[in-house]
């Protein structure tokens, strides 16, 4: 699957101002990725958001209305899907049901005409990698769901391709496998260093596994960027909202004073002066002070408690402010009770104003 | 606890209903009516193929495998056996092929008059026989290709059984490639396999169980045809059934019970063969 023209320092992958559509819906929209080679590249969004056409346009499923999609510098979006150097590892695994384990991973390997000596060997070691050795003469029916997804990823592995391509693989999974794979993957990827494009909603998975993140809604890349960057210095509001629980309070500023959209006083203490007008204010819940310890931080709201609740690692505090209600993790038990007026307090750094 | 107790002293067979009762006495009456109605005209012809007589009739005085021998050392009904066979083998051939080609297009290709060419496919399966066994006479009557005459060659019946045969595997195919996860079909392309390849490696060995079974329901519909077959044969190639048919009008010898004997083995045995490669696939990919 050589390409002819590769340039050696040319990034894995580069998707150019892709763009598809279905019927009257613009799926993907002048999405621009470039992937180095080693990197793993999530893209991270919402259901509809076109993460996943994004990647069937690159492993060659559907085809591409403009824009270019290279590998190692070459252009690849004219070549059908069986000549494109792309592994895809599906949702469902989409391992061949009359095959055995060892026949499915050998697939890959057959059509790239390596020689059948090597093949055992290859075989043998990329079940090891996912740590299935010696379920080379199983069918996909005796497997778990799990093992399944693993021979998927050994099948994908085992050709060598310059990029990986995940489409959702452990959302069909329950919890305590997928976290179990997710840290398998991202072994594997410190181990190999291969380039992967990840699709995934689940953003614990995409801040776990990533270089980069790319935030995708409605067609478009909202932000691309480290994990730790996409959760601190989220570039808009979409991404603010998306990644990690966040709290919306709409506020009126009217000469330096504040109010809800109905028109109650607030009594809101922010460190820094705002613009009058109205204002989205998000809050992380789990990064609020109530009481006491809400004296030494930048920013002040007097709330009442509404109810609490209970929830395991930690009680959550729904309180009032006028009309504004919105809630805070606490990781015990304070000792306040219902109907208590309550100081509530954050940092600047954890705070964002839309409007 | 009063209550527990008094629940308890209820006998389990106080709780059946009669009438619940009485619609499983008529269940079991009404299955086996129709088992008995199924196998009895299949066991009465059995029993006669066995009769010593030379007539189809009872007592049954002696009992021999003589017209099993004379049924086998007639060179008329072994070649209309053995054309029955070539027929059947022959449709089977054509209609699954054509039929598998035809139900992988549909369920995978979009095209502009789909709904009419899948009307005209299904449609002479729901011709009477004469009125097609007629129309292929009429259009082939007197065609003549370099000498060779199509009316009456096997060739031709072949072709009209696939009429029948055709479409139901193209309905059997058509509803076997649609519960297929097109996924396999997609990673197939996507490690490499060309759409070709694909289609021989993956497409149909995932549906190996709906193309056997469609092909001997093809091969079943052939063997058992008998109005086109009459319409279409002359005397060298006419088969099993329209000779049973021939001969039944001049002498009704147990020779008729042999030949329907044999016609419903052949039958069974497709069946057998039909289970056999459903077990094995099952056993293979069930969990």
């Amino acid at each position: 699957m050589a390409e002819a023209h590769t340039a050696p320092d040319a990034p894995a992958l580069e998707l150019d101002r892709i763009r598809r559509s279905f019927g009257n819906v613009l799926a993907v929209d002048d999405v621009s990725i470039d992937v180095a080679k080693g990197e793993f590249v999530t893209l991270l969004g919402p259901s509809g958001s076109g993460k996943t056409s994004t990647l069937r346009l690159i492993g060659g499923f559907e085809e591409l209305e403009s824009g270019a999609i290279k590998i190692n510098g070459a252009r690849i979006d004219h070549l059908p899907a069986y000549q494109r150097d792309t592994a895809t590892i599906f949702q469902s695994g989409a391992l061949f049901p009359h095959k055995t384990v060892a026949e499915n991973i050998a697939y890959g390997l057959r059509m790239r005409g390596i020689p059948k000596a090597e093949m055992p060997a290859r075989i043998k070691r990329s079940l090891e990698m996912v740590r299935l050795g010696g379920y080379e003469e199983r069918y996909p029916s005796q497997l778990s769901g799990g093992q399944k997804q693993r021979v998927a990823l050994a099948r994908s592995m085992v050709v060598q391709p310059t990029i990986l391509l995940f489409d959702e693989p452990l959302s069909a999974l329950d919890l305590s496998l997928r976290l179990q794979l997710r840290s398998e993957i991202r072994r594997l990827h410190d181990e190999i260093g291969f380039s992967a494009i990840y699709v995934t909603h689940d953003q614990g998975e995409a801040m776990a596994m990533s270089s980069r993140v790319a935030v995708m809604n409605k067609g478009r890349i909202e932000q691309i960027d480290r994990p730790d960057r996409i959760f601190h210095a989220p570039a808009n509001e979409f991404v603010h909202t998306f990644i990690g629980e966040s709290c919306c309070l709409p506020i009126r500023l009217a000469d330096g004073k504040a109010a809800d959209l109905a028109g109650a006083p607030l009594a809101l203490r922010l460190r820094e002066d705002q613009a009058d007008g109205d204002w989205r204010l998000y809050l992380r819940p789990a990064r609020l002070k109530l009481g006491a310890q809400a004296v030494q931080t930048e920013n002040r709201l007097a709330a009442r408690i509404h109810f609490i609740e209970f929830l395991g690692d930690f009680h959550r505090y729904h309180l009032k402010a006028g009309a504004l209600e919105f809630f805070a993790d606490q990781p015990g038990d304070l000792g306040h009770s219902i109907g208590t007026e309550i100081d509530v307090g954050w940092q600047s750094a954890d705070m964002r104003l839309y409007r | 606890m009063l209550e527990d107790a008094q629940r308890e002293t209820i006998p389990p067979v106080a709780r059946r209903r009669p009438d619940a009762l009485l619609l499983r006495a008529l269940a079991l009456a009404f299955m086996v009516f129709i088992v008995l109605y199924i196998a009895i005209p299949i066991m009465i012809t059995l029993t006669m193929s066995f009769n010593d007589a030379s007539m189809i009739r009872f007592p049954i005085l002696h009992w021999s495998l003589k017209w099993y021998r004379d049924f086998l050392g007639s060179p008329q009904w072994v070649d209309a056996l053995g054309n029955s066979l070539i027929i059947a083998i022959g449709t089977m051939t054509i209609s699954t092929v054509a039929g598998v080609l035809a139900a992988w297009v549909f369920e995978r290709y979009k095209f502009p008059g789909r709904s009419a060419l899948y009307l005209a496919i299904m449609m002479p399966l729901f011709m009477p026989g004469v009125v097609l066994g007629l129309g292929v006479a009429i259009a082939f009557g007197g065609l003549n290709i370099g000498g060779f005459a199509v009316y009456g060659s096997r060739g031709l019946v072949m072709l009209a059984h696939s009429l029948w045969a055709m479409p139901l595997v193209f309905m059997l195919m058509e509803a076997t490639f649609r519960i297929i996860d097109h996924r396999i079909v997609e990673a197939s392309y996507d490690l490499g396999g060309r759409p070709l390849r694909t289609f021989f490696e993956i497409v149909l060995p995932s549906v190996s169980t709906g193309i056997i079974s469609s092909a001997l329901f093809a091969f079943v519909i052939s063997l058992n045809e008998f109005v086109m077959a009459l319409f279409l044969t002359d005397r060298d190639t006419q088969t099993l059934p329209v000779l049973m048919w021939l001969s039944l009008r001049s002498a009704g010898t147990p020779r008729l019970a042999v030949a329907a004997v044999i016609l419903a083995s052949a039958v069974f045995a497709s069946l057998v063969l039909i289970l056999l490669w459903y077990i094995r696939q099952l056993r293979k990919t069930s969990r």
